[in-house]
């Protein structure tokens, strides 16, 4: 459904995208990983027709945004991060103004789809009356108008308290359901991508620096934090037992590990320890170690 | 017809803005303000300079005369003002305000985007020029009445032209002020053009501006009187020849071809800045 092929960009010099290439499948949710600066927004903006890309190319259902953007984006609906409406207008003002632009504006449609996104008693109010809840309630009611075929959503659930985010969440999982919707994720909330997202890219730095699906990047291995003196005699003991070293004192041991085996020998090799604490090693820990943050 | 539905939308995304209502508000308020003084300070003026000039004293102090003068020596200067700001608002402000993204995430190219917003633009300048027109005119009506018929003086334009006949006074000046609304359409694409580059709105009005009182200034310099018809004020303010008694229409042709020269390269250098940018957050 979305192929981004090889995309480079420079700004001012500075290279800002290095060669960004992944797929999305038709009905896949898609997570594009990163921290500020990283690339994402470049990404999607590029994706969007709204910057040019150095080189490289997006291709949307086949059609490509460099070659036919308006051809392209008729399949695409989007979100962004503090959507900008037309504040001194109403809710459906604006819904009339910029779904127009897409083709003719269909009251009936528009109000089935007020009305799913919770909206119907105050889409006649001006926007500047409106909570980010219901603006961003709002932005999921013109991108969703006309229907599109893929969801662009660029850190959508920023700002919301848990009952939005969880109400966003529900609700683009919802539409994956009934319409096999697909989804390019953009954000750096990590909860989020790991309970929506089939799949993960992490970007550093403008490179795409992982790939996988959800599942695969969260490690399961058993994980303890270890502060002990010596460290010497810390790190033979937890290589004798295939232990891998991770950012802050935190170490990965395979799989089959006992850990109470692991305590015993630590003691039995007069470590003297003061602290050590069982750790998940969760999705954020691999973006972190990806990302190279921490 | 998704056009016209499309510039439907731009021209309510225009006058929903409170700001656009500045200039118009601001108008009425100087229409009341010149009326009264008219009325209160310039009648007697006008009565001994009509005597002096044996000039038939309803002509100077009529309704349409006044309407002449609320028009012709007001638009360009307080006029220019909110054309500029309402044309260098009209693609800057939506970039700044993030609103931009949201068009452009749409399947609708950017050069229909300008397109639309230079017609609305386009619109509220000849709309407000018709509307201060309109408004001077009844206004003027309610002071002094209908009698009377109009007489132009124009020193800096060489013309001099009395229209006692009330109803050929009015279609000169109706059709005058079609002029004129094409003219100030100029000062709407120097504000448009500013507004299409990467800067903030106010600079885009404030750019717009200045090009305008320049050019005007530069015409006015004594040692330059030769070379006034390459200056786009002079050119703009040919309207007022429709206002002489045997109209210059090649005059009029030659002013008003180069001024849509103008404005139509104004669109093109601002549309090709737009699309060479990028939208960002």
């Amino acid at each position: 459904m979305l192929s981004v092929r090889n995309l480079t960009k420079k700004f001012a010099g500075k290279d800002a995208l290095k060669g960004i290439s992944f797929e999305v499948s038709r009905g896949e949710i898609y997570g594009l990983l990163g921290h500020n600066g990283a690339g994402k927004s470049t990404t999607l903006g590029i994706i969007l027709s709204m910057v040019a890309a150095g080189s490289g190319e997006v291709l949307i259902d086949g059609i490509s945004v460099q070659k036919d953007p308006r051809q392209a984006l008729r399949k695409v609906g989007s979100i962004f991060e503090s959507p900008a409406f037309y504040d001194y207008m109403s809710g459906w003002e604006n819904l009339k103004v910029l779904v127009g632009l897409s083709g003719t504006f269909d009251g009936e449609k528009a109000r089935e789809v007020v009305e799913r996104v919770g909206l119907s008693e105050r889409i006649g109010s001006p926007v500047s009356a409106y909570s980010h809840g219901m603006r961003q309630r709002l932005a999921l009611a013109q991108a969703l108008l006309p229907e599109p075929e893929i969801l662009l959503l660029d850190e959508p659930t920023d700002g919301l308290d848990p009952e939005g985010i969880k109400w966003f969440r529900d609700f683009v999982l919802g539409l994956r359901e009934e319409r096999g919707m697909t989804v390019l994720f953009n954000s750096h909330l990590l909860s989020e991508v790991e309970q929506m997202c089939d799949r993960v890219s992490i970007i550093r730095a403008g490179e795409l620096v992982y790939e996988g699906a959800v599942n695969d990047l969260r490690d399961d291995r058993p994980a303890l934090k270890i502060t002990a003196d010596p460290p010497e005699a810390l790190r033979e003991v937890a290589e004798r037992f295939r232990g891998e070293q991770m950012p802050g004192e935190r170490w990965v041991f395979p799989e089959e590990t006992v850990i109470p085996e692991v305590v015993s020998a630590l003691v039995e090799a007069g470590v003297a320890l003061s602290e050590l604490t069982p750790m998940r090693r969760s999705l954020e820990d691999v973006y972190l170690e990806h990302s190279q943050l921490k | 017809m998704m056009f016209l539905s499309q510039l439907k939308g731009e021209l309510r995304k225009l006058f929903a803005r409170k700001r656009t209502y500045i200039g118009y508000v601001v108008f009425l308020v100087f229409e009341a303000l010149l009326l009264t003084l008219w009325v209160q300070v310039g009648r007697d003026q006008f009565e001994a300079l009509a005597k002096r000039n044996f000039v038939p004293v309803e002509l100077l102090s009529s309704s349409l005369t006044a309407t002449y003068w609320i028009m012709g020596f007001s638009m360009f200067l307080l006029g220019s003002i909110y054309f500029a700001l309402v044309a260098g608002d009209i693609v800057a402000k939506e970039t700044e305000d993030g609103n931009m993204r949201m068009v452009l995430a749409r399947p609708v190219s950017r050069l229909r985007i300008l397109v639309l917003k230079y017609f609305a633009v386009m619109i509220y300048t000849v709309s407000f020029v018709i509307f201060v027109g309109v408004t001077g005119y009844s206004m003027s009506l309610l002071a002094m009445g209908s009698e009377g018929g109009l007489f132009i003086w124009n020193p800096e334009m060489y013309i001099l032209a009395i229209y006692p006949d009330r109803d050929e006074a009015f279609w000169r000046l109706f059709i005058g002020a079609c002029f004129m609304g094409l003219s100030m359409c100029v000062v709407s694409s120097l504000g448009f053009f500013f507004s299409c580059l990467k800067i903030k709105p106010a600079a885009a009005s404030v750019m717009a501006l200045s090009v305008f009182f320049i050019d005007f200034v530069l015409q006015n310099i004594p040692f330059l009187v030769n070379y006034k018809d390459v200056f786009i004020t002079f050119r703009m303010a040919n309207w007022v020849y429709v206002l002489q008694e045997n109209i210059p229409w090649d005059r009029i042709v030659e002013s008003y071809a180069i001024l849509m020269g103008l404005n139509i390269s104004l669109f093109i250098f601002g549309w090709m800045a737009f699309q060479s940018r990028d939208f960002k957050t």
